[in-house]
């Protein structure tokens, strides 16, 4: 039995309405079938009030066992890094986190803003947001460069605006039934077996990426939609199209630039008119290439691409 | 746009052939460096009557020829359809030979 703790902070509840869409595995079975003991969940938690804080205090006095503690948004430091902008259970949240994640074996931080800092920590940042050890790229965070939980490990990092449904239970299972020691994180302490490969790995359009075929309007069933709708698909780290959303889907599948968001930069945009949904380019050249691209290489493959590029890569070819 | 789709494709590809041949005169620079400044043209362009092709040549900057010390031209553009002869960017809509540019050139 593992005992979770699940808190959230400048959180959207993006990553709990995503937890409680999972399939494989369910939120139901990992309290069924793997053992996982939910004290609670601001969804789920049937505590309130004085017996919620009581609960807490008891995860931090050691009484109960605390196993996997999961926050969910930014830790909030406003006003001047006081934290009583958010306020639960009696005192700043960042003084739960601390506490809760001093007693934890594992700590995990779920959704772009309690990994990297999200949305709220875009400048200028009115809430003090930071993640819980990255501040977008930058290591340390809340908890610093050099916090490790009592398993040893760093903080997991189970980034996205939401986390896929199944990475997050995924990485509770393998937890909690003992397989922590199997996890490998990446330099962003992302686990490597879903985001070592690209969302680009497994997309459709792939054919209209290899041919430099573009999609110029929302809706289009051909075309990339790297090269002039801002998808970022090449560069971001994210197992989108192998892991398909409700089974079914993903963003760039259905006509939706991917927007990075597993990536500690994001949101990339900076909202001016024209650069949302635009791929942005210094003289006609995308300012991001794909990961592993240099300029040169990409004009040189461009002009290929578009030499050799066959008479259908120009078709609509999901025809209803 | 809608105007000049209407027509065909070939004596709008005619049209501008004698046009840009005459010397028309059209707006080269600035080249839009950023995509603000690229998004600013697409609006002058948005502007225009559909059938207003001499418009969409000049605020596009076309050239019969390729341009720039690195011989841009639609050939290599990731908005030029190569079977078609056609350039993609709705803005534009319009067919185009492959040594031809623009300074709406995106790679």
């Amino acid at each position: 039995m593992a005992n979770l703790l699940w808190l959230q902070g400048g959180a959207c509840s993006g990553n709990t309405m995503s937890f409680l869409n999972a399939e494989e595995p369910s939120a139901v079975d990992l309290v069924t079938d793997f053992g996982i003991n939910i004290l609670w969940h601001p969804s789920l938690g049937v505590e309130l009030g004085d017996n919620m804080k009581a609960l807490m205090e008891s995860c931090v006095s050691g009484e109960t066992d605390l196993d996997i503690f999961v926050f969910e948004g930014s830790v909030v430091n406003a006003p001047n890094g006081t934290g009583e902008w958010n306020r639960f259970a009696g005192k700043p949240m960042k003084e739960w986190v601390r506490l809760l994640s001093d007693k934890a074996q594992f700590v995990v931080a779920l959704g772009d803003c309690a990994t990297y800092g999200g949305i709220p920590a875009m400048a200028p940042n009115p809430s003090e947001s930071e993640g819980m050890q990255f501040l977008k790229r930058e290591r340390g965070g809340f908890l610093g460069p050099d916090f490790v939980a009592k398993s040893g490990l760093p903080v997991i990092n189970i980034p996205g605006c939401p986390a896929h449904p199944d990475w997050v239970t995924q990485i509770l299972v393998a937890v909690a039934s003992g397989r922590a020691g199997d996890l490998t994180l990446d330099e962003f302490q992302r686990p490597k077996t879903f985001f070592s490969s690209f969302t680009q790995t497994g997309c459709t359009r792939n054919m209209h990426f290899a041919y430099k075929v573009s999609a110029t309007e929302f809706g289009q069933r051909k075309g990339c939609l790297f090269y002039d709708l801002g998808c970022r698909g090449p560069m971001t780290h994210s197992p989108c199209n192998r892991i398909l959303w409700n089974r079914q889907s993903s963003k760039t599948r259905a006509g939706m630039p991917c927007l990075g968001c597993t990536e500690p930069e994001f949101p990339f945009f900076d909202l001016e008119p024209g650069t949302l949904f635009k791929t942005q380019t210094v003289m006609g050249v995308p300012k991001d290439l794909p990961t592993g691209v240099d300029k040169k290489g990409y004009i040189k493959l461009t002009g290929a691409a578009k030499a050799a590029s066959p008479e259908w890569a120009e078709e609509d070819m999901f025809v209803v | 746009m809608g105007a000049i789709l209407g027509k065909n494709s070939s004596a709008v590809l005619k049209e501008i052939k004698t046009l840009l041949g005459d010397g028309l005169k059209t707006q080269t620079e600035p080249f839009p460096e950023t995509a603000v400044e690229f998004s600013k043209i697409l609006d002058e362009l948005r502007a225009l009557e559909p059938d207003d092709l001499e418009g969409r040549l000049v605020i596009g900057g076309f050239t019969d020829h390729p341009y720039g010390e690195d011989e841009m031209r639609c050939q290599e553009c990731i908005y030029y359809l190569v079977h078609r002869k056609w350039c993609d960017l709705p803005e534009l809509s319009l067919p185009v030979e492959p040594n031809w540019w623009c300074r709406l050139w995106k790679i």
